[in-house]
Parts: structure tokens; C-alpha cells; sequence
């Protein structure tokens, strides 16, 4: 390493941290102050560590609310990744193996469903008449939903490297089609399946809009809608609030800490081929 | 055991013909090899047997039993595929038995079936291995191991050795034989490879542009080939063929001679013509002679004749060893 | 055995059906929703004048016309600094990977969460942000509070947070650029910035293709941070189409909430749709 390259690095990673981090101290700050002290905003020492006492009180407020939410939004997350990853892997799978004068149609549907916003108010109205309004299921389903075209996309360009022998062995062998998949197939796309699940993860416990319109009411209340929700109630509590935001966080960073390559690798897949 | 009879057989894939009318009878326990220059639909008419791909028309019959519409596995055969295409994710005892546990078959039974395709094979220490942790030769062990256990009447290899090295290859040539040997099944096998065809098969069916051009045994190709297509694909090198001059003087259309089939002299023979090239071999070697009436004619000679390129040499074809097309 | 038979159909049938049902068919159902006067009492058909009026409505025209400035703006700063930022991490920095690392993270982290923490840090008295320029000298703007400015500001904050993403994108994308071209670029004499003009932005083409893309749409889309910081305001000055469509919504205007979303589509489609052809079509052969 050049004399250079490490000056440049030391002024790179001062002004990065400065950019990238110090909003994160102050929301961590923030979180651990005292009310009177949180209102000043800066990111002063906290003058004493009100850890535990802002934990509690986030915890406590509205009835636990907060735990409801997070009871929820797992619920939501794991229900709707458990049947994005079997149905993304199947529709991938068949639209991969199997070339037809359908597959340019189907192939338009999936990037709308990339590029178009979902239309929210028609949406309200069809889940109320399936009777899925403001209920875990219905959300769960919109979330899928939403999350498919990307997973497809994934799982299509993975198993395109498949060779389609073992599909055929698999038929010598005497498999009927669903078992060439789930015996043979499906435990080959381990890979592509953690990077779904990671990103899907991400995305759907981070979700805010959809809740929002399709989850209304306290009892459905979702991570990101009780910040929302708090945000009115403690405005003269940032301390709780940045508490909030800290709990929300934790999640995100723990899946990063643990998986940060794969989460790359998924977010950025297609870049390359464009 | 079962023979296998293609009646009649087209396939056509988006309109354009790639099998244009195949008849063919493989017998009971014969090594029957599906030979020609690639592209010229032996995969194809493999798959076609195998159910993987359906005939355009033509009737397929295995065992005397007509399958044309039955699925692979109501046809009592196993396949063995040129990249052998072993389950990644389940162990080489697995993939053996990968068929049996489908079909439903008792543990134990399994287990009893795998341990003796294994031993046959020589995989017993492997058994508990990944593929990803075999060498080809092991893997292409597994791929037939598959195919054994399952006891099918007939056998198909999609060119089973293409992935392996010389060596390699000339050892599992004859452990093929063998095993076809022990096994005494019918087995269908497809290489674009003639030395394959002939050291193996007990027929070879030689296929060109979607057609079988003759139908014989390794020597009765390799004596009397019936269209120069045989001629000039088997047998290495090629057959000598020229039209022209030497060919009307045998009122014939085309004139053959096989390379092995000349004999040169310095002093006197019936061409004469001047060494171009000569490739040593050690045992024997290939010259290279071009002879002002006909072309360049290839002629192989003992490895220790002696010869140096640019001079002259007379080269004589051997009596009733020349080909008429 | 064909294909129809080794691959059936139905394999896309358990998720087709949830996409049909949830996606595709209020999507459709949108455009008649969006000719109808539609509230919670009655629907009935009124032909175009829910679009008369956005066209009409000024704080109507001007989420339009905010959507098309989020979107663009961000979108092109996103690709730009993103560009700059993977070929300065990609150049052997001393710390090049935590700092990738530290870029990144934003992008995992809640978006309201974001917000909620910018909003505090752009207080344009007391927030970190303007004591921060204050200790340069710098006067810093009131950025949530001034309606010219509201929206860049939501804007600055969108970059910040998905930079990393973009990054990312674009260090993939020259990983795949092989180091001959720079080093016949050498051996001919190229300068450094030459050799970015020339060799590095033209090579990297697909990665800005989707940068560009991925961006453009999310940002034409946004709502969560704009909602988080600003609830479109001062007035309706940084309103743009998706929290007019939730304002409307909640007003109880389905129609014309519907109608915005339309008309969302329509941008995005307009915008996208010829961008990538335009892409495509600039391809250059490898
Ligand atoms: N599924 C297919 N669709 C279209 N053409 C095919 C297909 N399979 C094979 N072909 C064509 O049929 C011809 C014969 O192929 P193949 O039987 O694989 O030849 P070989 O095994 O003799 O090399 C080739 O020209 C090939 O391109
Ligand atoms: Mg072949």
C-alpha cells in the first residue's frame, strides 16, 4: 500500500464516518438521554444513561404495543417468505425448463409487477371483499404478492445453471415431475434461496407503506407503523421515540452482521449482465 | 434383457427433419453402438428410446412390448449421460439408490442392491462421498452404478467417455465390455468416437444426416463398407478416396483404398509421387505422397521403413482390397 | 416425454394466482376505479374529471411535478456518486472495505426510522446538521421548514440512504471490467481521468443501466421518507404523487386517490419503459 493510498484512505474513512455513523450516535445518544435532554438534540453525553428506564417505558407503552408488533411483523415476515421462496422457486423453475411462445408474456407480467406501483385503493377494496382486510393472512399475501417478481427473477437465472440432465436422470429414475423439483431441484437452489430470504426479509419487515394502507387499526400493528405511531405520541419524548428507531434497528444489523455477503450478492445480482 | 425394434421412426424439432425414417432391430444382449459425426441425431434417437423425447412418428418396441407412449420408466431402461448428471446434493450410496427409494422400495433392500452395484464397481470406500469429491473416473462409476442397480432389460449410454481422458477412457472401454460381459444386457451406446465402435460393439449402426447409413459388425463396416460414408468414417486414418480417372478405370463412380491396404517401394509400383509429410508413430507411420494423376494418397508403413520427405516413392495398391462406390 | 409433462403448469399456479388476484387485477380494476367518483358511500361514473382535476388542482400539479424532480434527482445522484464512490473503493484505500461496509448499512436500516432521525437532524436551529456547518461558518438553511427547500431536502436525505446500494451495484459492475484495458490504456498513454472517460464509464454500462433503473423507479415511488419527514409539507411543497394518492385516500376521495395512482403508473411507465429501450439499444457489443 502506497504512502498515497493510506493518507487518502484516513482522510476517505474521516469524512465517511463523519457522514455514515454519526447519524447512527446520535439516534444511539438520543436513545439513552432523559426527555428534557433529548429535546435539545445534540449529541452531547448523555448526563446520565437512561438505558433500561427508555427500554422499559418503549416496551410498556400502549399496552406493550410494541411487542404485539413485533410479534407481528415476524409473523408477517416468516409466513410470507415461506411461501415466496416454494411458489418464486416453482414459477422460476417452469418458466426456466420449459420455453414456450407464452414465456415473453409471462416475462412482461413479472417486470410489472418490478415497475408498477401497486394500485392501493382497488386493493383495499378486493381485500375487504376476500375478507383479508386488516388481517395477518391478507397481508401476508399482499407481500408475496409484491415480492414475487424479484424472487422469480432470482430463482430463473439460477437454475438456468441446472444442467437439465439431472431433471432427466431424475425422470430415467422414475420421478414424477413434483418430485424431480422438490427432491432434486429445490435442494439445489440453496444459494438463491438464502439471498431471497435475506433481501425479502429486509424488505418486508421494513415495509411501512403497505401496512400502512392494508394493516390499519392497533391490533395488526406492525414494527415500522408503531414508529409512526409514536411519533405523534412522544413528540415530546424523543428519547423514547430514538428508542424506537433503536429497536427497529436491531434487527437489520444483526441479519447484517451475520450475512452481510449474501445480502450483497442478492442485492446487486443483475448488475452485472444488466 | 429385451431386444428393442424402431419402426419407421421421424423426429422433426420446429419443423426442420432430424431423423428421417429409422428402422432398426437390437437384439437380446447385444452391445449395439449408435455411431456418426455429431450433430447427426444419435442423442436424439438415444432420447427417443429412452422416453425423454417424443417420435414425430414410428413405433418404438421394448422387449416385444410396444412403448411408443409410455413414459421412461414403464420401459425398463436405464441411461447413463455424458455428464453423467449425478444429484449434487446427495451422496454417491444416494444417487445409486436414488431410483429404488422413488420406486418405494424396502430399506434394507436398497441398501442390499447399492452394496452389490458398489462392489461390482469397485465404489464400496466412496459410498458415503459427495460427487463433488469423486474424480470423473469415480463419477462416470456412479453414473453406470445408477443405471445397474435398477436391473433394466436395456442400457443407453449418451457417449458416456467423452469426459475423461485418453487413459482413462481406453481402461473404461474395456471394463464396459466386461461389464456387458457379466451383465449380458442389451445395451444401446452413442459415441461419435469409430475406435469406440469397434472395439466394443457387436453391431454397429453407422449414422449419418438423420439416416443409418449400413447397419454390421466392426469388420464387416471395416471390409465391406456399402457407401463412402462408411468407408470414410471408419477406419483411422481415413480410407483414400478419388474420383476421377482412377475411378472410371474401374467403371465405378468413386475409387477407395484404405492407408494400411499400400504398399511402397522406392523403385517401382503403379503411382508414383513424392513424400510430403510424414507423422511417426513408433510402431508404424503415416506418409503423406502426392501423386501427379490422383491427389494426395495417405499410406501407412512399418515404423521403421525408411523414408525422408521430397523424394520419390512408388506406392502399390494391395490386390482385392480396393473399394468400388 | 414432453415438456408439458415434466414441467406442468400448475408449478405456477400456487404464487400466479396470489400475483393474479392481489396484483394484477387491482391494477386492472384501477383504471375504472379511476374514472368513477368513488367514496365510501357511493360509486358512480364520472368519465375523466378526476384527471381534469389534477391537471387543474395546483397542489395536484405540483405532486406531479415533485415526483418527477424526486425521482430524476435522486436517481442521478444516486448513479453519479455511486459511480464515484465504488472506483475509490475499488482502488486499494486503506479501509476500503469497512468504509463499502459502512455505506451499505442505511440501506438495511427502516426508512421511517430514517426519516424520523433526519428530521430531528435537519431542526434548523438546535439539529446536528446546521451546528455541524455552523462550526465552517456556514449559515445552514431551515431544510424541512423552507417550502423551496423541503423537498431537496427529503431528497439529500434518499441519497444518503441508498447510496450504498448503488455502489455496491457499480463495484460488481468493475469487477467485471478485466485489467487489460487499463493496462493497453497505460502502455498508450491514457491519464488517469482518461482512462475513467474512456474505459471505465462506457464499460460499466450495464451497472449504470441498473442503477438508473432501480432507482429511478423506486424514487418515482417513494413515499415512506417523504411521509416520515415531511407529510408533504410545508403546505403541499413536497408532496409528490404517492402521498397525494395516500392524503387523498384517507380523505376519503377513492377515486381521485385512484386515479392519482394512474397516473403514477403512467409516469413511470413513460419515464422507464423508453429509458431502458434507450439503454438497450446503446448497448455496446463486448
Ligand atoms: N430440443 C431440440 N430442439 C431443437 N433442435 C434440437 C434439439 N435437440 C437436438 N436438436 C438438433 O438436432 C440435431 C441432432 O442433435 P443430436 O441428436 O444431439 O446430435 P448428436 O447426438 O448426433 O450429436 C442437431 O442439429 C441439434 O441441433
Ligand atoms: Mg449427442
Amino acid at each position: 500500500m502506497k504512502r498515497q493510498q493510506i493518507i487518502n484512505g484516513v482522510i476517505a474513512l474521516v469524512i465517511g464516518v463523519l457522514i455514515f455513523v454519526t447519524p447512527f450516535i446520535f439516534i444511539g445518544l438520543t436513545a439513552v438521554k432523559s426527555a428534557a435532554e433529548a429535546s435539545q438534540l445534540g449529541l452531547s453525553w448523555p448526563s446520565e444513561w437512561l438505558f433500561w428506564d427508555n427500554l422499559v417505558a418503549v416496551i410498556q407503552a400502549r399496552n406493550y404495543m410494541l411487542l404485539l408488533a413485533y410479534f407481528n411483523s415476524t409473523v408477517i415476515t416468516v409466513g410470507a417468505i415461506s411461501l415466496l421462496v416454494i411458489s418464486a422457486a416453482m414459477i422460476g423453475y417452469v418458466i426456466q425448463r420449459r420455453p414456450s411462445k407464452w414465456n415473453g408474456f409471462i416475462y412482461a407480467l413479472i417486470l410489472a409487477g418490478l415497475m408498477i406501483p401497486p394500485a392501493v385503493v382497488p386493493t383495499i377494496w378486493l381485500l375487504k371483499e376476500l375478507h383479508l382486510f386488516k388481517t395477518l393472512h391478507g397481508m401476508i399475501l399482499i407481500q408475496v404478492a409484491y415480492g414475487l417478481s424479484f424472487s422469480v427473477l432470482l430463482f430463473r437465472s439460477f437454475i438456468a445453471s441446472i444442467p437439465r440432465d439431472l431433471d432427466e436422470a431424475a425422470i430415467i429414475d422414475g420421478a414424477k415431475p413434483w418430485q424431480v423439483f422438490f427432491k432434486v431441484i429445490l435442494p439445489l437452489l440453496k444459494p438463491v434461496t438464502v439471498t431471497v430470504i435475506l433481501v425479502q426479509s429486509v424488505t418486508i419487515f421494513n415495509d411501512f407503506t403497505n401496512p400502512l394502507y392494508y394493516l390499519p387499526g392497533k391490533d395488526n400493528v406492525t414494527v415500522q407503523l408503531t414508529l409512526y405511531n409514536f411519533q405523534s405520541q412522544f413528540s415530546s419524548q424523543m428519547n423514547l421515540l430514538f428508542m424506537n428507531i433503536l429497536l427497529v434497528t436491531i434487527p437489520p444489523l444483526i441479519m447484517f452482521i451475520f450475512f452481510n455477503k449474501q445480502i450483497v450478492k442478492g442485492m446487486t445480482a443483475g448488475a452485472v449482465k444488466g | 434383457m429385451a431386444t428393442v425394434r424402431l419402426k419407421n421412426i421421424h423426429k422433426e424439432f420446429n419443423g426442420v427433419k432430424i431423423l428421417k425414417g429409422i428402422d432398426l432391430d437390437v437384439n437380446d444382449g447385444e452391445f449395439c453402438v449408435f455411431v456418426g459425426p455429431s450433430g447427426c441425431g444419435k442423442s436424439t434417437l438415444l432420447r427417443i428410446i429412452s422416453g425423454l423425447e417424443d417420435a414425430t412418428s414410428g413405433t418404438i418396441e421394448i422387449g416385444g412390448k410396444d412403448v411408443t407412449k409410455s413414459d421412461p420408466i414403464d420401459r425398463g431402461i436405464a441411461m447413463v449421460f455424458q455428464s453423467y448428471a449425478l444429484y449434487p446434493h446427495l451422496t454417491v450410496r444416494d444417487n445409486i439408490g436414488f431410483g429404488l427409494s422413488l420406486a418405494k422400495r424396502p430399506k434394507n433392500e436398497i441398501r442390499e442392491r447399492v452394496d452389490a452395484a458398489a462392489k461390482m464397481l469397485q465404489l464400496e470406500s466412496l459410498l458415503d462421498r459427495k460427487p463433488k469429491d469423486l474424480s470423473g473416473g469415480q463419477r462416470q462409476r456412479v453414473a453406470i452404478g445408477r443405471a445397474i442397480v435398477r436391473e433394466p432389460e436395456v442400457f443407453l449410454f449418451d457417449e458416456p467417455l467423452s469426459n475423461l481422458d485418453a487413459a482413462l477412457r481406453s481402461k473404461m472401454r474395456i471394463e464396459l465390455t466386461e461389464l456387458h460381459a457379466t451383465l449380458n444386457a442389451t445395451m444401446i451406446y452413442v459415441t461419435h468416437d469409430q475406435i469406440e465402435a469397434m472395439t466394443m460393439a457387436d453391431k454397429i449402426v453407422v449414422l449419418n444426416a438423420g439416416h443409418i447409413e449400413q447397419v454390421g459388425t466392426p469388420m464387416e463396416l471395416y471390409h465391406h463398407p456399402q457407401t463412402p460414408f462408411v468407408a470414410g468414417f471408419i477406419g483411422s486414418p481415413k480410407m483414400n478416396l478419388f474420383e476421377g480417372a482412377i475411378a472410371k478405370e474401374h467403371n465405378a463412380d468413386l475409387y477407395g483404398i484404405r492407408p494400411e491396404h499400400l504398399t511402397l517401394s522406392p523403385k517401382e509400383g503403379k503411382w508414383k509421387g513424392v513424400v510430403k509429410h510424414i507423422e511417426q508413430l513408433g510402431a508404424d507411420a503415416i506418409v503423406h505422397i502426392h501423386v501427379e494423376s490422383l491427389g494426395m494418397l495417405v499410406v501407412r508403413v512399418d515404423g521403421d521403413f525408411s523414408i525422408t520427405a521430397g523424394s520419390t516413392i512408388y506406392a502399390t495398391p494391395q490386390e482385392g482390397k480396393e473399394h468400388l462406390f | 416425454m414432453k415438456s408439458s409433462r415434466s414441467y406442468p403448469y400448475w408449478f405456477i399456479l400456487p404464487g400466479g394466482l396470489v400475483y393474479l388476484v392481489l396484483f394484477l387485477v387491482p391494477t386492472v380494476a384501477a383504471f375504472w376505479f379511476s374514472l368513477t367518483h368513488w367514496d365510501l358511500f357511493e360509486t358512480r361514473f364520472i368519465g375523466l374529471d378526476n384527471y381534469y382535476q389534477f391537471l387543474r388542482e395546483p397542489f395536484l400539479i405540483t405532486g406531479v411535478v415533485n415526483t418527477v424532480i424526486f425521482g430524476v434527482l435522486t436517481s442521478i445522484a444516486k448513479s453519479v456518486l455511486g459511480l464515484l464512490l465504488a472506483v475509490l473503493l475499488t482502488s486499494g484505500l486503506l479501509g476500503q472495505s469497512f468504509l463499502r461496509t459502512l455505506i451499505f448499512f442505511p440501506v438495511l436500516v427502516s426508512t421511517i426510522g430514517v426519516g424520523i432521525a433526519f428530521a430531528e437532524i435537519m431542526h434548523p436551529a438546535r439539529g446536528m446538521l446546521n451546528i455541524g456547518l455552523s462550526y465552517f461558518g456556514i449559515q445552514g438553511p431551515a431544510w424541512l421548514i423552507d417550502p423551496n427547500l423541503a423537498l431537496f431536502s427529503v431528497a439529500l436525505v434518499d441519497i444518503w440512504k441508498g447510496v450504498g446500494l448503488a455502489t455496491l451495484i457499480y463495484i460488481a459492475g468493475l469487477a467485471t471490467i478485466s485489467s487489460d484495458y487499463y493496462e493497453a490504456a497505460r502502455i498508450d498513454g491514457a491519464t488517469k481521468l482518461q482512462m475513467f472517460f474512456r474505459i471505465t464509464v462506457p464499460l460499466v454500462r450495464p451497472a449504470t443501466v441498473t442503477v438508473v433503473t432501480l432507482s429511478l423507479i423506486g424514487g418515482l415511488r417513494s413515499f415512506d421518507i417523504i411521509w416520515a419527514m415531511t407529510k408533504g409539507g410545508p403546505g403541499f411543497s413536497s408532496d409528490v404523487l404517492a402521498s397525494v394518492i395516500y392524503k387523498q385516500y384517507q380523505a376519503g376521495f377513492y377515486g381521485l386517490s385512484t386515479a392519482g395512482n394512474i397516473i403514477l403508473f403512467a409516469l413511470v411507465a413513460f419515464i422507464v419503459i423508453p429509458l431502458t429501450y434507450w439503454f438497450n439499444r446503446r448497448e455496446v457489443d463486448l
